[in-house]
């Protein structure tokens, strides 16, 4: 039942991927001032938005593990696991915004890449998450989940200042589109594909994110088990 | 064609690409590390009984 349903969320995924990219390339029209380069938006700012809620699902996920980890040690481990697979998957989503933000800028602007806020902060965010993950890969010891909860707090603060980089200060990167001053937004006629991809990509990545929680998971018992063996001496490798 | 519109139109297959090989890396190197558990735990599970 259970891996019928993944089967079942995997088809609609990818249903809806090809459905989101159709509407994208020939449905949506070409841009009056940018003309095709401006596609890249249904990519790029889906990309970030679901970047943003994984780096929520790890700030929720760090804060539950130091409220819990003396007094619920189990559950403990699932809020470490939420913060690890959503601290993981944001950085994937928020290498996508890096890399693709910079190929329309180099068409738009004739430059890859320039020291503006929302830009500047962007990095910032991936590197702060970059160095959660490179902690948790590298370093040893009792203090490494809560050191790493602790980063992640500190690392989910930026993503507001993230979002507001290009409303606070004069920016070389586009004003928001959304909920921008007034007379932002989008043409109609680009709205549908716009919304296909933002539902495309956040299947997608809560598709991926529930699939890296399942192994962190597996992974905490396993470790378990490698300690219990180790503790009766019994050889588990 | 206008080599311009060629251009935007390269750039923007580049983005979608990228994403895309950005996105299936990362699948790809989740199904490595979910297939080297299975194996692990079927060495542990062996090896304790």
């Amino acid at each position: 039942m259970k891996k019928l349903a993944i089967g079942l969320y995997g088809v609609l995924t990818v249903t809806l991927m090809i459905w989101a990219w159709y509407q994208a390339i020939y449905v949506a029209p070409n841009d009056a001032m940018q003309g095709e380069i401006f596609r890249i938006i249904y990519y790029h700012v889906p990309s970030a938005m679901v970047a943003f809620l994984f780096f929520a699902i790890s700030l929720v996920g760090s804060i539950g593990y130091l409220a819990s980890r003396r007094s619920h040690a189990d559950r403990a481990q699932i809020f470490d696991a939420w913060a690890l697979a959503g601290a993981e998957v944001g950085v994937v989503f928020c290498t996508v915004v890096l890399v693709t933000g910079p190929i329309w800028g180099r068409r738009a602007w004739g430059i890859w890449w320039t020291w503006d806020a929302r830009l500047t902060t962007t990095l910032v965010l991936w590197l702060i998450y970059v160095s959660y993950l490179l902690l948790r890969r590298f370093a040893a010891g009792p203090q490494v989940q809560t050191l790493a909860a602790v980063l992640g707090i500190f690392g989910a603060l930026d993503v507001p200042i993230v979002y507001m980089s290009n409303r606070w200060w004069r920016t070389q990167h586009p004003a928001p589109v959304f909920g921008g001053a007034p007379g932002s937004g989008m043409d109609k006629s680009m709205l549908p594909a716009f919304g296909w991809n933002v539902l495309a990509w956040l299947a997608w990545g809560i598709f991926i994110l529930i699939l890296r929680y399942h192994v962190e998971r597996k992974s905490q018992k396993l470790a378990a088990q490698d300690a219990e063996a180790a503790l009766y001496g019994v050889s588990s490798i | 064609m206008d080599p311009r519109a060629i251009l935007d139109h390269e750039f923007m297959v580049a983005a979608y690409v990228a994403t895309w090989v950005i996105q299936l890396s990362y699948l790809a190197w989740l199904g490595l590390k979910w297939r080297a558990q299975k194996r692990r735990e079927a060495r542990m599970s062996r090896n304790l009984r």
